[in-house]
């Protein structure tokens, strides 16, 4: 099994999107996190001022998942700004199922997505990973991808909800 | 002392180009800026800008030592948790040092928390350097929590060569 393609996501895809999203944080360990519905996705993803983009990758029929899916890995993505060197494509999951690994998926969608970041000016390409996930940090340093938390120290913060509502009413 | 925090305009830019690069040397990587007035003022202003930015002003009696009155700024963007929908991600927050103690750093985030709150965003991320003490415990004082830490987080890229070769063997 060799044959699928890349395209952009569409509408009718929000429900296997939720699907991998919620594969992919199982994996994470953090499966009870994910709060998102079907309806933010496409309200979020499919209206005038898009806060994400996404790729599918999709199977034909006659290879479909053993529980019949033909959509099986994703990406999403959107992008950001650095005020030292302007746009940046920031990449916010990225997933294909098990069962399809080892098929050049998840090398394609990376391709297309550095393609997308080269033609539309972005200066670089950013995500986030667990420390512990060796297997994609490998993936992404074989393919010349560097570790700024570990070469210049930086954190990922947050600041909830709660807290959030509390600062915006002083 | 008093302030004004507003939504920037473009001719704000050289301003916070000024204080851009004053954060960047402060972060010990000032060869790191490469854009300049012209480029923030592409990229921020029009009807898909790529970052929104609020700027902090005192009056001219109160003027900064070399006669700025544009003395503080933030710039923020809109991004997707998979997890947990819209999010605010802070980019840059700073107030020139001559100015710091008189609420202009709280009133920026404040003001950026009540935009988030308005787009229904469920929270605000930013990224601090791991020495940076002052900073950490200005956000740690308001309830913000180190991912880094707490679930291991680290932020990887690819940039310049890395990019370029990765894009060319594209099919």
């Amino acid at each position: 099994m060799a044959k699928f393609i890349l395209r952009k996501a569409e509408p009718k895809d929000v429900s296997d999107i939720l699907r991998l999203i919620k594969e992919l944080a199982k994996f994470e360990e953090m499966e009870e996190q994910v709060v998102l519905t079907e309806k933010e996705l496409l309200e979020d993803g499919f209206g005038d001022h898009p806060f994400y983009h996404c790729v599918v990758a999709e199977v034909p029929k006659d290879n479909q998942s053993i529980e019949g899916y033909t959509v099986v890995g994703f990406a999403m993505y959107y992008f950001t700004y650095d005020p030292w060197i302007g746009k940046l494509l920031y990449l916010e999951d990225f997933y294909v199922m098990k069962e399809f690994r080892g098929y050049g998926m998840g090398s394609e969608i990376l391709k297309m997505l550095s393609e997308t970041a080269v033609k539309t000016r972005c200066s670089g390409m950013h995500f986030i990973v667990a420390e512990w996930n060796t297997t994609s940090i490998e993936f992404y340093k074989r393919r010349g991808a560097s570790d700024l938390s570990h070469e210049e120290g930086w954190r990922l913060y947050e600041i909830d909800k709660c807290n959030l509502l509390k600062m915006s009413s002083k | 002392m008093r302030f004004t925090i507003s939504a920037a305009k473009p001719e704000d830019c050289k301003d916070i180009e000024r204080m851009i690069m004053e954060l960047a040397v402060y972060e010990n990587m000032p060869d790191q800026v490469k854009i300049s007035h012209k480029e923030l003022e592409r990229d921020g202003f029009g009807p898909n800008p790529f970052y929104h930015c609020l700027v902090a002003e005192v009056p001219e009696e109160h003027k900064s030592k070399d006669g700025n009155t544009t003395v503080g700024y933030v710039i923020f963007f809109y991004t997707y948790s998979t997890w947990k929908g819209r999010t605010v991600y802070m980019e840059d927050l700073y107030v020139m040092p001559e100015f710091r103690g008189n609420g202009i750093g709280k009133a920026l985030l404040g003001a950026v928390a009540k935009e988030a709150k308005d787009q229904l965003c469920s929270r605000l991320q930013f990224s601090v350097l791991d020495w940076n003490k002052p900073s950490l415990d200005f956000y740690m004082a308001k309830g913000a929590e180190d991912l880094t830490a707490k679930e291991g987080w680290h932020f990887l890229r690819f940039h310049g060569m890395a990019l370029d070769n990765l894009a060319q063997e594209a099919p």
